[in-house]
């Protein structure tokens, strides 16, 4: 058998990836023409490497179509139903450090909890004929966070597939749910985060997809967790 | 197709002998009112569609709304007395995704005591005609007595609407109980300018530097949350910080939500709960014991029913009266009191409504002897 691993196929967080192999002593190379999309690992027969987007690896990791992938683990818990039971985190990789957050705009200088957010979403409909709008591409982790963990049930949200940072100067939402490295384009933007709205500090992490594997898959697939395992952290 | 049970025709005779109108409901249904009245919770539970113009729509998910939403398109008179059976589909971890409905939806009937009496004693009888009385578990519980309760403990306005927000959800109010006392704080990272505002309770000097915040930063102040809500939220929230909260109104609280009592018993406990705590709950309580009365009017057991002072729905278009009827700790029935729920559908007025709704899966597998 061999064991599929994904990696990013573009940008800052594909180099990352394939770094973090290296820098295990597994390099990585490609298979035919140096721009395709499949590669191998040099010295480990049972292994192959395919390169898709992070979202599509993330998806692929819920399917349990690949063994392992390599991607944001915000992506991860927004598409993955049912997580615990189909994918494992093995490795936080530390690199693609971001926190996906709630922001609103500046000016709500009298919002600056959930708690106060609640009290606004739940006065909005009597006030503005609607409900609070959140813009954001994050809608299982924005309902968990709001409904789940801050009993907020009364707000909608509006799909945002890019510039999610304008929708509310722009009204097509009140406030947002985003994801942010260095917080410079929310403040260019006007938009605080609440100091409770960090829903998740995410980073590229290794991931690995549970199913049932032969024993030989099981032994590659930990060979290759330790080895990065101990690269990311010398004892 | 899911299976329609087979005492369905007894069902809907049964609800035509109650002077109901039967309701036909598109099984195809518009999905915003119930992401906007039920929350987008909801989202995960139902399953969505869009047509040629994207127009999201759902497989209807329950009946309460659809049949507001038609009696508001038909604008017929009120009182108004429907009733409906047929399939619902929603997403579940377990058991199946469609499944049969059947239920009363009361609408205009002024008499609050003896329209919500009329809801649990049928839905009492309908379960009655099919199982063996003995087996059903009616649990009550009333959010105009939980909100007498708060308003008259003369907490903070703020603190007041947060509970009775989460009224029902048992961990949301623990949560809350628990911050109340450390949380309110005056907003903190104001700069000097709105702080000094703020300090003096300059609402218009104040409204109008928000106004000048919001142009220079780029927001339209007519489309979201405008200068004045802001400014009027932030004294609002200033005001409370400097009130202290007395420890005992807590207490008191969690006295009140730890009540359970057989309906029988409820209103002398109710009574003497508040003779003990100090606080004035009659009108609230006229009410409770109206409903009690009415009930055993209409012949229900109401030593058999239990009011649970912390049952309640955490959504805000219930208003009074909830319950819910369960047979081997499988709930066969829900209902209770919306009176907010037409006007947030659109009704130009407000009309009170009570309801309930039959889980039939659920009442078959009871009838099969067996648990949830």
């Amino acid at each position: 058998m061999t064991v599929t691993i994904a990696l990013p196929s573009k940008g800052r967080i594909r180099d990352g990836s394939i770094e973090a192999f290296e820098a295990a002593g597994m390099r990585i190379s490609a298979v035919g023409n140096e721009r395709s999309y499949r590669g191998r690992i040099d010295g480990i027969e049972n292994v192959e490497v395919a390169y898709l987007s992070a979202s599509e690896i993330a998806r692929e990791l819920g399917r349990g179509s690949i063994d392992i992938g390599v991607t944001g683990e915000d992506l991860v818990r927004e598409d993955v139903a049912a997580l615990h039971s189909r994918v494992a985190f093995r490795s936080r990789l530390g690199f693609g450090k971001a926190d996906v957050v709630v922001a609103v705009p500046e000016v709500w200088f009298d919002v600056e909890t959930m708690a106060d957010l609640g009290d606004v979403a739940a006065d909005f409909r009597l006030r503005h004929g609607r409900r609070l709008r959140i813009a954001t591409k994050y809608w299982s982790l924005t309902q968990q966070f709001f409904s789940a963990k801050h009993g907020i049930q009364v707000y909608r949200i509006v799909e945002s597939l890019g510039a999610t940072e304008g929708a509310p100067a722009s009204g097509q939402a009140d406030i947002i749910v985003d994801i942010t490295s260095t917080g410079s384009t929310l403040k260019a933007n006007h938009l605080k985060i609440l100091t409770d709205g960090v829903i998740l500090r995410s980073e590229v992490c290794l991931v690995e997809a549970l199913k049932d594997r032969t024993e030989e898959d099981r032994d590659t697939i930990e060979s290759l967790v330790s080895r990065i395992e101990a690269a990311l952290r010398p004892a | 197709m899911a299976h329609r049970p087979a005492f369905s025709d007894g069902i809907l005779e049964f609800f035509a002998d109650r002077d109901t109108r039967a309701v036909e409901i598109p099984v195809l249904q518009p999905a915003d009112p119930f992401l906007d009245t039920a929350g987008e919770d909801l989202r995960r539970r139902v399953f969505l569609t869009q047509n040629e113009l994207g127009d999201m729509l759902c497989l209807r998910p329950e009946f309460t709304i659809p049949v507001c939403l038609s009696h508001i398109e038909t604008a017929a008179g009120t009182p108004q007395r429907y009733s409906y059976l047929g399939e619902v589909f929603r997403q579940r971890r377990d058991g199946e995704t469609e499944f049969y409905q059947a239920g009363i939806e009361d609408l205009g009937n002024e008499a609050f005591a003896e329209a919500d009496a009329r809801a649990v004693s049928e839905a009492i009888e309908t379960l009655a005609r099919l199982l063996p009385a003995g087996d059903l578990q009616v649990t009550l519980g009333d959010q105009t007595v939980f909100e007498a309760v708060v308003v008259a403990l003369g907490l903070p306005e703020g603190w007041q609407t947060r509970l009775i927000r989460a009224f029902g959800d048992a961990a949301q109010i623990d949560l809350l109980l628990q911050n109340l006392a450390g949380e309110r704080r005056a907003a903190e990272g104001l700069d000097s300018d709105l702080a000094a505002f703020v300090g003096s309770g300059d609402m218009a000097g104040l409204t109008d530097l928000i106004d000048r915040r919001m142009h220079e930063t780029g927001f339209l102040s007519n489309t979201s949350r405008g200068p004045a809500e802001i400014a009027e939220r932030l004294v609002e929230k200033a005001r409370l910080s400097a009130t202290h909260l007395d420890p005992k109104a807590l207490d008191i609280l969690k006295t009140f939500l730890a009540l359970n009592a057989s309906l029988d018993e409820a209103g002398g406990s109710l009574a003497a709960f508040s003779r003990i705590a100090g606080i004035d709950l009659s009108e609230a309580l006229t009410l409770f014991e109206s409903r009690v009365a009415a009930l055993k009017d209409k012949g229900a057991r109401t030593d058999a029913i239990r009011y649970r002072a912390a049952f309640g729905r955490p959504l805000d278009y219930y208003t009074g009266l909830v319950f819910e009827i369960s047979v081997r700790g499988s709930v066969l029935a829900g209902g209770g009191r919306f009176d907010r729920l037409l006007t947030l559908l659109g009704a130009p007025k407000p009309i009170p409504a009570v309801g309930f709704s039959l889980w039939l899966d659920r009442i078959e597998t009871a009838l099969d002897g067996g648990a949830s």
